[in-house]
This record gives structure tokens, C-alpha cells and sequence, in this order.
């Protein structure tokens, strides 16, 4: 038993130190604060509230594994719920049936994932075909979306929003299901089956590895490129919309410490940004470590929440430093340049 | 004193259980040139880093102008005067002459000010040594090759060196700048320097060295006087084996090209080039670096658009615009530098194999089942006995004959017309290097027209029953035979 486990742990480093990770959060939280830590209400709290950076992440763990980055996606996301609200604050009028406005919110969505859509073939051209680095273009392109969306909100928040569309961010689908985590459950299952059972993933990892091998191996990169950031900005989005429907308004600067967060989150899965490696089931275990994390310090009346990222950052040290030990090598892999 | 100024004994060296170099001895006389001589991979870099103290002997000893050396670092071989040049040259491209040559000494007397005109004086002082002349202003990254050379030269001779390693020098240089390199060996040679030359190229080694050590899979083979020496012992010596007469005879060459390539050029690159191509032969294609091969098959491939001219393939013009076109139409590609651009080192290697036929092997809508992949990894891993006992280990656990295998099985796995092989042995030892001839020969004899591009001309001239010499950009000679002569085509090459 003892050496299956050693075995599990070496082979899957990043599992079973997120694992562990979560044992020691419950038990800590358990011992600390007992019953309140098992209360339905914690629990449904939880799932209602990572889904809408939990999107966001799966969304940027395409980029990562492709060897790019993403800086622009809250920004982006952003500017499109902007045009995406604004859209149904015009057209929901008094006295129309359900029905009728459910029909107004899946076009607005359909904007926004359009938006979304655009924003990531803008990034993905200028990363591939410009070879601007990921880092810059992405920057780039964050302020450019924050910029435009200042401009025609002048810097306000935008409401005006159905309460139907309102009321999904605590809605229950079945009595039990909270309809955020529904959404993040679908793509996830969506990206995990990409990931695993398609030639995208399977391309996706490669070009992440190595794009240039990639390129002489008749892989069309770019293509790859664009439609990595495509899949990335759009499963963004979704995430921008669950964000809009729990702050019953949009802003042009709403959300924006989730681009961290998601980074930290990444790197804690071992989905490294050097690309090519990770595992989506890691990403799962790495976004409850950190709700949960968040969920306790609000559970200590006397904490100000903002410790919460004080126990983030000091977590991914500690990730880092032993991943490091335990791998024997640097934490990012060397990548082998001409050997004589 | 000694009559040698280094002599090594018994030096082992093992990476992970594996033996890099095993009893080697060797010795270097001052004011001599050694010549190190070896196949890729036979473990002279290995020994080069144990004298300049990068790596750690396992074994043996190390005696210095008479005096036993326990431990290398490199600061003790900087201090004894031993320098080494690597292929690489250790020069910052984005600082002057004048700052690269002052810079080491700068650093070390721990000069905290900077002062031009010091700076001037050690830069001129380092090429009064030889008796070089350059722009103290230029900026290093623009200089040729041969002066870059020159210049680490001249900052190895600021530390008062004794000995002097050259790593391969000679591997970019023109006939001429060769000469002018020789030129410089011989005087610092006068001046009483050991110079120890890393090199494979036999009429270099016959040139310019007295002595010789001829290592193979990391022991020396031979060591002792050039001139005792026949150039046919030399490559018995290096190879390993008398010369077996598996020169790839061509049995069914087709009528028709199968590829025609007519006046192409590239703007800087390569001009009016003209060639066919026919089913089951191999074409050589050599030159020097620089000479516009490699480019001239990135434009057979649809990386590097030519500016004019035309290929023909199968009888119908084409336009290759990209490697996925390339595969369209049945062209494939091993690239020259199999680490950077052939290989993903960290991932398993039987999805490296099937990286370009993962349309074949995926179903409707891009559907894709993993053992799929390792069922055709596994068919190539036995076709080629690819070293490994599970084709879900990392590319990168296996040695580079076993890689380039992965990379041919790559592209062999699509239904080929032309296959170009850019270096197809380039650091593969021996052993592999036979067992990918005898499979390119075979491949070629079952109709695939092959093209190898390659500067080892002993390769060349043992796989091509033609072969195109090209000289800055343009195509200088073309010889045809079953056994072309080595010389004849080095006469042309320069």
C-alpha cells in the first residue's frame, strides 16, 4: 500500500501535493472552526463562488499548455459584457413575458462570446504571425480593452440588467446544484475531453513543448495559435458573464486581480506557462484549494479577507520551492538548446 | 622538467553508468600542435571540459609542466594557462572588439571604474600578439566567423596561455580563412604554445599537426606522431573498421523526375538553381556552411519562399508555401537540428512519431484514441529498433541515433514521393549511423527519391550516386559515379 502511494506520488507530483494540500486546509479549518466549516451554507458558498474565476482558468490553462499567456482576457471580458449588458438594458422592456426575454439574454451572451471570439484572434495573429512575445501583445491588448471600455462607459458602472438574468448566479438547478458550478462542470468536462481524447490536445501539447518542431512536422501553428486563444478568450467570457450576473453590473475594471488569481491557480496545477505540460484535474484540485483558503479567512470574523491572498502567495512559494526539490531540477524545465 | 607540458592518464569519466571516456592517455609537447581527432560522440568535448576543469574526472592523472594535478577547476586552468575556444567563442556580440578583449582582465583585477583608455591598451596589447589588425570600434556580432575567431584567440593569449584548445574552429571558415587560421597556429606554435586542435576533417589534421590522438566511443585508439601515420590507418583509426564497400547502389532509378526544380533562387540565399531529382536515387547535396543548402531544401519544404524559378513535381508545377503543403504533396523533411527543431525532448516519444499523421490515425470530427498513437509508435519502434523499452518514455531519454530514428519514422509513417534529409547523422554515433544509411538505401531502392544535404563527405560520398556541390548560393559542380572521390569534391567545395 505504503509504496503504491510513493509510487502515485512520484509519478503524479502535482496530484498529490494538491492533495495533501487539501487534507491539511480541511483539517485545519475543521479543528479551527468545526461546524461552520461543514455547514451547507459554507459549501454552497464555495461552489457559487469559484466557478466564475474557475472558468476564467480553464479558459487561460489552454494558453498556458500552448506555451503562451494571456494577460488581456479580464479586460476583454469586460468590454464585452459592456456591449453585452448594455444590449439587454435596451432591448428588456416592462411587461414582456419570460420567455421573450430569456430569448434577448442568449443573444446578448452570443455578443459577448463573439466579442470574446474577436479579442482572441486579435492575440493569437499578433502572437503568431507578428511573433510579438505573449506577455507584451496580451498586455497590450488589456489595455486596449480597458481603454475602449472606459471610453463608452466613461468609467462607469453599467446596469440595467433583467432580474432574471440577476438571479442565475445564486440560482439552484435541481434544488442542489448551484447554476455557476453547472456551467463550470460543462467545460470542464468539455476541455478535459478536448485535452485528452482529441488531435487539438494532443497538437496542443506538442506545440507547447516545442513550436518549432511542431512547424517543421506540418502542424499548422498558427491556426493552433488563433484557435487556442479563440477557445481561451471565449471560455473567458462565460466566465466575465457569471461575474456580471453576481454583480447584477458590469464595470471596465471589474474582476481584474482574477488574471493573478488564475496565474497563481495554473502554477499551483503545474500547469506551467512554459507549456506543454499539466493536467486539467489538477486545475480542479488547485481552484477549490483556493476557495476553500478564501471561504475559511471570511469564516474568522476578526480577518480582514485580503489575508487570504497573503496565504495565496505564500502557498505558491512553497509549491514552488518544493517542486524544485522534489523534481531534482530547476522548477522550469530547462528547455535543451543545441547540445555539442 | 618533463619533455611534455600536459600529460593525462588514465582518465575515466562515466555520465550516469554510462562510460564517456574510459582509460584515455594522452600527452601534449609544448610549441606543438595535437591534433584530437574523433567521430561525434566519441567523448572529445567530454575530455576538452575535464582539462578546462568543467567537468570532474572519475579516474586517472593529471600532470602539468611536471607538477601532479589533483583537481581541476576552471579557475585553475585559467591560472596553469590553459584556454579554451569553444565552437561557440564565449564573445558578447553586442560589445566592441576593444571591449571584449578588455573585459575578462577588467573583471578579474576587479576594476570597479571604467577607463578607455586601460580598456585601448590591454585591447592593443592582445593583438600585438599576433600581429592582428581590426577595428577596436566594431562591434563583435558583425564580424566574420574567421575574426571572431582571431579575437578570442587574442583574449585566450592576454592570460599567458601555454596551452590553447581549439574546439572545431575550422567548421565555418572559407579555404582561405582556414589558411589564415593556420597561419596564426603556426606562429604561436613558434612562439613555444602548445596548441591542442579538435577537429575530424582528415586533410586538416595531415596539415597542420604534429601529433595525433585518435579517440573512439571514448577511449584513444591511437595516439603519436602525424607522420607515422597514413591517411588509411587514420581512418580505420576513427571509424573503427576498414572500409566496407556499402556504397548505396541505386537498382531502379526511375525514367521520369520526380522532381524538377528549375532556376529557383532566393534574394541573398541562393540563385539559379537547377536540379532533378528521379524515384530510387539519393542525391547529395554538400557545402560549405553558409552555401545556401539548407536554404535551398527549407524552400523545398515551403519554409522560405523562393523569389523566381520553378519546381515541378510529378510533371505539375507547384507552389510550396508551408511544410503542411510540403506534406500535401508528399514532401518530407528532416530537419538539421534535430534537438531545436525536430523533436519535442519532453514528451513521450510515440507521440513524437505520430505528430505529423494525426489526421490518418484520428477519426471523424478529430477524435482520437491514445492507443491508437502507441499502436503505430510501436510498428515504427520495431521497424527501426528504436532503442526503448516503452514508447511512452520522454524522446529526451534516448541518444541521438535513437532520436534521428524517431524523426525519419515520423515522416516515413506519410505516404512519401521525396524525402530531405538535412544531416541525417549529424552526433549520432557509429553504430547508428550505419543502421540510418542501410535504411536510406533501402528506403530508396523501394522508389522513394531521396535527398541528403550533409557536409560530412565521407557520408555523401558512401550514400550518393550524385552529388551537387554548392558554393555561395549557387550550384558549382555536379559529379556522378558510384564511388566519387572525397578529394574531388573538397577541390570544388572551397
Amino acid at each position: 500500500m505504503l509504496t503504491k502511494v510513493k509510487e502515485f506520488s512520484q509519478k503524479n507530483l502535482y496530484t498529490s501535493m494538491l492533495l495533501a494540500l487539501l487534507v491539511l486546509l480541511l483539517l485545519f479549518f475543521s479543528i479551527t472552526k468545526g461546524g461552520t466549516l461543514w455547514s451547507l451554507g459554507t459549501w454552497n458558498g464555495i461552489f457559487m463562488q469559484f466557478p466564475e474565476y474557475g472558468v476564467m482558468t480553464i479558459g487561460v490553462m489552454f494558453c498556458f499548455i500552448s506555451g503562451n499567456i494571456d494577460m488581456s482576457f479580464v479586460a476583454l471580458g469586460n468590454f464585452a459584457c459592456i456591449l453585452g449588458v448594455q444590449y439587454m438594458a435596451a432591448n428588456v422592456t416592462e411587461g414582456m413575458g419570460n420567455g421573450q426575454i430569456i430569448g434577448v439574454m442568449l443573444v446578448a451572451v452570443l455578443i459577448v462570446m463573439v466579442i470574446g471570439a474577436i479579442g482572441g484572434v486579435i492575440n493569437g495573429l499578433l502572437i503568431s504571425l507578428l511573433n510579438i512575445p505573449p506577455v507584451m501583445a496580451t498586455i497590450a491588448m488589456q489595455l486596449v480593452w480597458t481603454g475602449v471600455s472606459v471610453a463608452i462607459t466613461e468609467g462607469k458602472a453599467v446596469s440595467g440588467l433583467p432580474s432574471l438574468y440577476t438571479d442565475i448566479g445564486h440560482k439552484m438547478v435541481f434544488g442542489f446544484l448551484p447554476f455557476p458550478f453547472l456551467i463550470f462542470l460543462i467545460i470542464f468536462v468539455i476541455s478535459a475531453f478536448l485535452l485528452k481524447y482529441t488531435t487539438y490536445g494532443e497538437k496542443l501539447y506538442m506545440i507547447g513543448t516545442n513550436i518549432k518542431a511542431a512547424k517543421f512536422s506540418a502542424i499548422n501553428t498558427t491556426g493552433m495559435t488563433v484557435a487556442t486563444f479563440v477557445l481561451c478568450d471565449v471560455i473567458c467570457c462565460i466566465g466575465s458573464l457569471l461575474m456580471v450576473s453576481t454583480m447584477a453590473s458590469t464595470k471596465a475594471d471589474y474582476g481584474t486581480s482574477y488574471v493573478m488569481r488564475c496565474i497563481l491557480i495554473l502554477v499551483l496545477a503545474g500547469v506551467l506557462p512554459d507549456g506543454g505540460m499539466g493536467k486539467i484535474s489538477n486545475v480542479f484540485l488547485a481552484i477549490i484549494s483556493i476557495q476553500i483558503i478564501a471561504s475559511g479567512v471570511n469564516m474568522f470574523p476578526s480577518m480582514n479577507t485580503y489575508y487570504a491572498s497573503l496565504i495565496w502567495g505564500g502557498l505558491l512559494i512553497i509549491v514552488l520551492i518544493l517542486s524544485t526539490k522534489l523534481t531534482g531540477n530547476g522548477f522550469f524545465v530547462k528547455k535543451r538548446k543545441k547540445s555539442s | 622538467m618533463s619533455e611534455y607540458l600536459l600529460q593525462m592518464t588514465g582518465i575515466c569519466k562515466s555520465f550516469a553508468g554510462v562510460h564517456a571516456l574510459d582509460h584515455v592517455n594522452f600527452a601534449i609537447r609544448p610549441g606543438k600542435v595535437m591534433c584530437l581527432a574523433g567521430e561525434n560522440g566519441c567523448g572529445k568535448s567530454t575530455l576538452v571540459k575535464i582539462i578546462s576543469g568543467v567537468y570532474t574526472r572519475d579516474e586517472g592523472e593529471v600532470v602539468f609542466e611536471g607538477n601532479p594535478i589533483s583537481k581541476i577547476t576552471p579557475a585553475e586552468a585559467t591560472r596553469l594557462g590553459i584556454q579554451v575556444i569553444y565552437q561557440d567563442l564565449s564573445i558578447f556580440p553586442n560589445l566592441t572588439v576593444m571591449e571584449n578583449l578588455a573585459i575578462n582582465s577588467e573583471i578579474t583585477e576587479g576594476k570597479k571604474f571604467v577607463n578607455r583608455k586601460r580598456w585601448e591598451a590591454t585591447a592593443k596589447e592582445a593583438l600585438s600578439k599576433i600581429g592582428y589588425e581590426i577595428d577596436l570600434q566594431a562591434k563583435m556580432g558583425e564580424l566574420s566567423v574567421a575574426d571572431k575567431q582571431l579575437v578570442a584567440i587574442c583574449r585566450a593569449l592576454l592570460f599567458n596561455a601555454k596551452l590553447i584548445i581549439m574546439d572545431e574552429p575550422t567548421t565555418a571558415l572559407t579555404k582561405r580563412e582556414v589558411d589564415a587560421l593556420f597561419k596564426t597556429v603556426r606562429q604561436l606554435k613558434d612562439s613555444g604554445i602548445a596548441i591542442m586542435f579538435i577537429s575530424h576533417k582528415t586533410e586538416e589534421i595531415f596539415e597542420i599537426s604534429d601529433d595525433v590522438c585518435i579517440m573512439r566511443n571514448g577511449k584513444n585508439v591511437y595516439a603519436g606522431p602525424t607522420a607515422e601515420l597514413t591517411r588509411q590507418d587514420f581512418t580505420f583509426h576513427m571509424t573503427g573498421r576498414e572500409l566496407t564497400d556499402d556504397h548505396f547502389v541505386p537498382k531502379n532509378i526511375s525514367k521520369e523526375p520526380v522532381l524538377k526544380v528549375e532556376h529557383l533562387c532566393q534574394k541573398n540565399k541562393y540563385q539559379d538553381v537547377s536540379f532533378e531529382l528521379r524515384k530510387g536515387e539519393i542525391l547529395g547535396v554538400t557545402g560549405l556552411l553558409g552555401s545556401g543548402r539548407t536554404e535551398l531544401a527549407l524552400s523545398l519544404f515551403g519554409l522560405g519562399k523562393p523569389d523566381s524559378g520553378t519546381i515541378t513535381l510529378n510533371g505539375q508545377e507547384v507552389k510550396i508555401t508551408s511544410p503542411i503543403q510540403a506534406q500535401k504533396l508528399r514532401i518530407g523533411y528532416v530537419p538539421e537540428d534535430r534537438l531545436t527543431e525536430g523533436l519535442c525532448l519532453q514528451q513521450p516519444i510515440a507521440d513524437n512519431i505520430t505528430l505529423s499523421s494525426l489526421k490518418r490515425l484520428s477519426k471523424a470530427m478529430g477524435f482520437l484514441r491514445h492507443q491508437d498513437i502507441l499502436d503505430d509508435a510501436n510498428i515504427w519502434k520495431e521497424k527501426f529498433s528504436i532503442a526503448t523499452d516503452d514508447v511512452r518514455r520522454f524522446a529526451s531519454t534516448l541518444s541521438g541515433g535513437n532520436q534521428q530514428k524517431i524523426v525519419l519514422s515520423k515522416w516515413l509513417s506519410n505516404d512519401l514521393d521525396v524525402l530531405i534529409l538535412n544531416g541525417p547523422t549529424v552526433g549520432v554515433d557509429v553504430g547508428a549511423k550505419q543502421d540510418i544509411h542501410h535504411l536510406i538505401h533501402e528506403l530508396a531502392n523501394e522508389g522513394l527519391a531521396v535527398i541528403i544535404i550533409s557536409d560530412d563527405l565521407s557520408e555523401v560520398v558512401v550514400n550518393c550516386s550524385r552529388v551537387i556541390v554548392m558554393r555561395d548560393g549557387s550550384i558549382v559542380g555536379e559529379l556522378t559515379g558510384s564511388d566519387i572521390p572525397e578529394e574531388d569534391i573538397i577541390e570544388i567545395i572551397r
